[in-house]
């Protein structure tokens, strides 16, 4: 009897399954599968794909499958370094996602198959850019069959994207509530009005809903359809998606902490360069296997991590931040460095059926090292997280703690107490490293140059000692 | 009044999606997004081989203008 775990995120597909098996990860192809995957295997799509980086690569191996009696082949996959969901991408890396499905649908057509699905859970950051990596997802197309998928881009991508271009950027929120993509009737209704005077969003949204709406207590057979959609409408089709996706846009400017590093208040020149030395100094001493910086603002110190070839997921709250560190990222193609959003008051949690379907953020750890850059006065003060519990919450992730401690003293902690009762007596470095020192061992504290703070390398003591 | 007039416009939309088919048995919930795309798909493909042909259609054109002031140009 082998040792097989399934994965819960594969469990609706009849194609087949992801298993870990040995801590190596497959994928059974079931029989009924077995037609469509040989032909993206012949078709030369799957190479095509792959050739193309918008596929995750895969060899068939010759293992035992974790079903026998449904099994077709075995795929060992390519690892991600890390899986994130799509309520944890910035504008820009939803954007990049849609189009990208968008691409390996027409190249899919081209080659006389279909997606499926175009599901944004689908779509992983691989190497710093948009991969599909479900395999199973194409069937051979049948003539003059519509997109199967449509209706689940438009929910998966479309609404998402142009309400959080055309109304608030923080509505791609809604995904952690609304698993399978927004309803369409919702977003139309959020949608500001002069969104029906786009002829894109009128069609693929607004009044894709109403004909929803039109359609849902009708009975209708599907051979009644008069009209099939030929290939030129196929293409029309995507092309018309990609257009509408390439024209939605969000600009940054104006969000609370992208300014962050340019504000001279916060860190002088010199303290920040001491900064990054003992960080540097840190990564090179532990030789980290991952990185997790939790209030990663736009990713400078991230980036010490991520250039070592060090996987580095960069958190920050602030979608403006996540979304510069993202292009930066983009532009200087920057393979190791994953910039995401994510509240760490209410971070990501378990969700969908049986609560395993999306996993939460302490689900994807524990990470080997976690950058806390200034964040601690965030959580302690301005959340009243208590010192204990912070370290209890660290110590649960993390196996090394590079975290700075910013006195009572320092002028970013004396702004959020301007007009609120200081009731953190405890909030002491004494009583910090007291607190810590209970889950942590303390390697190293230093003093930044030029400030108060102190930059701390902590190393988790086993759980029984703790 | 822009409202009543985009109302009366989906309701037009969603008439002449009901004048491509007849009613019999279940479809699934997604029905309208089907036939939606079917609609939408048969404007955009239009469109798209208008937009494709164009770059051909204007390549040949220019070749043939700069064909004739060539052969202008060798008369004079």
């Amino acid at each position: 009897m082998k040792n097989d775990q399934r994965l819960a995120e594969s469990f609706r597909d009849p194609s087949g399954f992801l298993f870990k098996r040995d801590g190596t990860l497959f994928r059974q192809v079931n029989r009924t599968y077995a037609d469509n995957f040989n032909y993206l295997e012949t078709s030369k799509l799957s190479k095509a794909l792959s050739d193309a980086g918008l596929l995750i690569p895969h060899k068939i191996v010759e293992v035992e499958p974790a079903d026998p009696d449904q099994a077709y082949k075995v795929l060992q996959p390519e690892l991600l370094d890390f899986v994130s969901y799509p309520y944890e991408w910035s504008f820009s890396q939803w954007k990049d996602a849609a189009l990208t499905t968008l691409d390996i649908q027409r190249i899919a057509f081209e080659h006389g198959m279909v997606l499926k699905d175009a599901s944004a859970y689908n779509i992983q950051f691989h190497q710093g850019r948009p991969i599909l990596i479900d395999t199973l997802s194409f069937e051979i197309s049948k003539e003059g069959e519509p997109w199967i998928a449509y209706r689940q881009f438009c929910q998966h991508f479309l609404a998402p994207l142009a309400l959080m271009s055309y109304s608030d950027i923080r509505l791609g929120q809604l995904l952690r509530v609304f698993i399978d993509g927004i309803p369409l009737d919702l977003a139309s209704r959020l949608l500001p009005r002069r969104t029906w005077f786009n002829l894109n969003i009128l069609s693929h949204l607004h009044v894709h809903a109403l004909s929803q709406r039109h359609f849902a207590n009708r009975e209708i057979s599907k051979t009644s359809v008069k009209r099939s959609v030929s290939s030129n409408a196929m293409f029309g089709l995507v092309d018309s998606l990609r257009r509408c996706v390439l024209k939605l846009s969000w600009n940054p400017s104006g969000t609370e902490w992208m300014d962050y590093y340019e504000d001279s208040s916060s860190y002088s020149e010199e303290s920040m360069q001491h900064k990054e030395k003992l960080v540097q100094a840190f990564l090179i001493q532990v030789q980290p296997a991952s990185v997790w910086d939790i209030g990663a603002n736009t990713g400078r110190f991230s980036r010490l991590s991520s250039q070592q070839s060090i996987p580095t997921v960069a958190f920050d709250i602030d979608h403006g931040a996540v979304e510069l560190n993202y292009l930066e990222s983009k532009r200087n193609e920057e393979t190791k460095l994953l910039p995401l959003v994510m509240d760490f008051t209410n971070p990501s949690s378990f969700i969908g059926w049986n609560l395993t379907e999306r996993m939460s953020i302490l689900g994807r750890g524990p990470v080997d090292m976690v950058l806390a850059l200034a964040l601690v006065h965030h959580l302690a003060i301005s959340n009243n997280v208590p010192l204990g519990s912070l370290a209890h919450f660290f110590r649960g992730i993390s196996q090394w703690l590079v975290i700075e401690f910013v006195p009572k003293e320092d002028r970013q902690v004396q702004r959020l107490l301007r007009f609120r009762e200081d009731i953190f007596s405890s909030y002491t470095v004494e009583q910090f490293e007291e607190t810590f020192a209970a889950y942590f061992r303390i390697h190293t504290r230093e003093r930044i140059h030029q400030s108060q703070r102190m930059l701390y390398l902590m190393e988790a003591l086993p759980f029984n000692d703790s | 009044m822009s409202n009543q007039f985009l109302s009366t416009f989906a309701d037009s939309v969603a008439a002449f999606s009901t004048s491509l088919f007849t009613p019999e048995a279940y479809l699934d919930p997604g029905s309208g997004s089907y036939i939606l795309q079917i609609l939408i798909a048969m404007f955009v493909g239009g469109l798209f081989v208008l937009r494709t042909s164009w770059g051909k259609i204007s390549a040949f054109f220019r070749r043939r203008f700069s064909q004739n002031k060539d052969s202008t140009s060798d008369e004079e």
